[in-house]
């Protein structure tokens, strides 16, 4: 379906993820919020909305209506204000939200900002906390996290398309080396092979998380916030400088439980709702030159990179191996670091993929990370085990 | 062998099988169900072994797997074994009715799947 006008995103702020204790949720929040403010050359002005992408923050902050707190705290008072909430895909809603805000005329600067503080409690209640996006009563009394879904996936994906773990670590080295080049990142360190993989000591470093899954294929809890300044066209060619356009964007849903599924290796709202974005972008996966993908888990970004159509359904694991997934490759993927090294405070990851494309697209990264004169990307984020999915395509735009 | 506890719901118009409940069929929106029992053995179909377990379990491990019996309700559960070296995907499993995990209010019963063969 066609949007109504085109959308411009004119500011993109973001805080360093990681392990953030002296920060509250709405410190980290108010923070990028601020970045992305100054960015979009809005001086002193307010916006006409904003909307916050947040998921724990009634559970784990015990703090509730997020977006009003930081329209107060930005002084962005009247403006519009709501908290998003759709499980790790809620930084992407919440862009979807101010996309349509804008898209039909409602308003004219919209901010959109996502943050989660996830490091604050102990690591059990951290992963309950997760599972509770699981299904109620077939899933979530098992004791089963997202982790083990990723792990039970993993295991009929590997087997299907004779995957093996060192397709999986060629995903992991690739973003942790990516991820030691972004200031940004959780993870600033790139993986010693040896320590990791290969020697005596990799059991030890790299144990089994969920089976098959190790943990250097799963992403780490991080807090964090990331924010970006949507606006009418109108708004963004006044700036002078180049600036993104959201070209497409697509969004799906599928079974709550991986057991409904007919067969668990389609990610079928992966598929749909790339499908729904290169149709609205009128462009092709080929066409598409930086991506950001939501690789929570190593096997996702193998799996994703072939739903979204970049490879043939399993030939993703064989790409990342020969490299075509790295800066200078075919496709580059996740020149953030990905959630993998980046991190992935849920409420921000879907706002801090496009940061990332905004940044590359406006060609501000240092050599060593950007892609050369790229004009359009995509990011893919997802909510629970893929039954809830976002997709956007990207375009630079001239003033 | 006793009747497991565990609802799934066969649509009356087009005959495909829920678990857990829906409002209307997944695949052709009735909303009218039969209700139904897993029957007979069942087949494993994928599993894993979690080592990070949620605010609730007191163990260190958790063996969980998705299973479909031979009437086609497919569930997760939990896996009575001691490690995932004794599991294969498409092995017979025997399901069972046990307690899955302990709360303040009692104790949670739900499917635990055994293996039949190695």
């Amino acid at each position: 379906m066609p949007l109504m006008r085109d959308v411009a995103i004119i500011g993109a702020g973001m805080i360093p993820f990681g392990r953030r204790y002296e920060d509250s949720l709405l410190d980290m929040l108010a923070s990028a919020s601020l970045k992305a403010l100054d960015d979009a050359g809005l001086g002193n002005q307010s916006v006409d909305a904003l909307y916050v992408a947040n998921v724990g923050g009634g559970i784990l902050q015990h703090q509730t209506a997020i977006a009003s707190s930081l329209a107060d705290r930005l002084s962005l008072l009247p403006a519009a204000a709501e908290t998003i909430e759709n499980g790790p895909a809620s930084g992407s809603s919440a862009v979807k939200a101010g996309l349509l805000g804008i898209a039909s005329g409602y308003y004219e600067t919209v901010l959109v900002a996502g943050g989660e503080k996830m490091r604050a409690g102990d690591g059990a209640h951290t992963t309950d906390f997760a599972s509770t996006m699981t299904h109620p009563q077939a899933e979530y009394p098992y004791g089963v996290t997202m982790p083990g879904l990723a792990g039970m996936f993993a295991r009929l994906y590997m087997q299907k398309y004779n995957l093996t773990a060192e397709h999986l670590q060629a995903v992991s080295i690739k973003n942790h080396e990516m991820g030691a080049l972004n200031p940004y990142a959780h993870f600033r360190k790139p993986i010693n092979r040896q320590e990791i993989f290969d020697g005596p000591q990799a059991a030890l470093h790299n144990p089994i998380v969920a089976d098959p899954l190790r943990l250097y294929d799963l992403c780490p809890t991080s807090d964090g916030a990331a924010a970006l300044v949507l606006s009418s066209v109108d708004v963004a060619r006044k700036l002078g400088r180049p600036y993104v356009v959201i070209a497409g964007f697509g969004q799906a849903t599928d079974t709550q439980t991986l057991a409904e599924r007919a067969d668990p290796t389609e990610l079928k709202a992966v598929t749909l709702a790339a499908q729904q974005a290169f149709t609205q972008a009128n462009l092709r996966p080929s066409d598409i030159h930086v991506a950001e993908l939501h690789d929570a888990f190593t096997i996702l970004e193998i799996a994703e990179s072939e739903c979204v159509g970049f490879f043939p359904k399993g030939a993703g694991g064989e790409a990342a191996l020969k490299g075509q997934t790295r800066l200078g490759g075919s496709i580059p993927i996740n020149i953030s670091g990905g959630l993998k090294a980046r991190g992935h405070p849920m409420g921000a990851t879907g706002v801090a993929q496009i940061v990332e494309i905004v940044w590359q697209l406006r060609h501000e990264l240092p050599e060593n990370r950007q892609v050369p004169n790229a004009q359009t990307g995509l990011t893919l984020n997802f909510g629970g085990f893929a039954n809830n999915v976002l997709c956007f395509i990207l375009r630079r735009a001239e003033p | 062998m006793s009747e497991l506890p565990l609802t799934a719901y066969r649509c009356k118009n087009c005959g495909h099988i829920h678990y857990p409940f829906h409002d209307r069929c997944l695949e052709c929106r009735g909303r009218e169900f039969e209700e139904i029992h897993p029957q007979g053995s069942a087949r494993l179909l994928t599993y894993t072994a979690i080592f990070n377990l949620p605010y609730g379990f007191d163990q260190q491990s958790l063996i969980l797997g998705i299973a479909e019996f031979e009437n086609k309700v497919k569930a997760l559960g939990q896996i009575k074994a001691q490690s995932v070296n004794q599991l294969k995907a498409g092995m017979t499993v025997k399901a069972v009715w046990e307690p899955i995990r302990s709360q303040p209010e009692g104790v949670v019963f739900g499917l635990k799947f055994e293996p039949l063969e190695t």
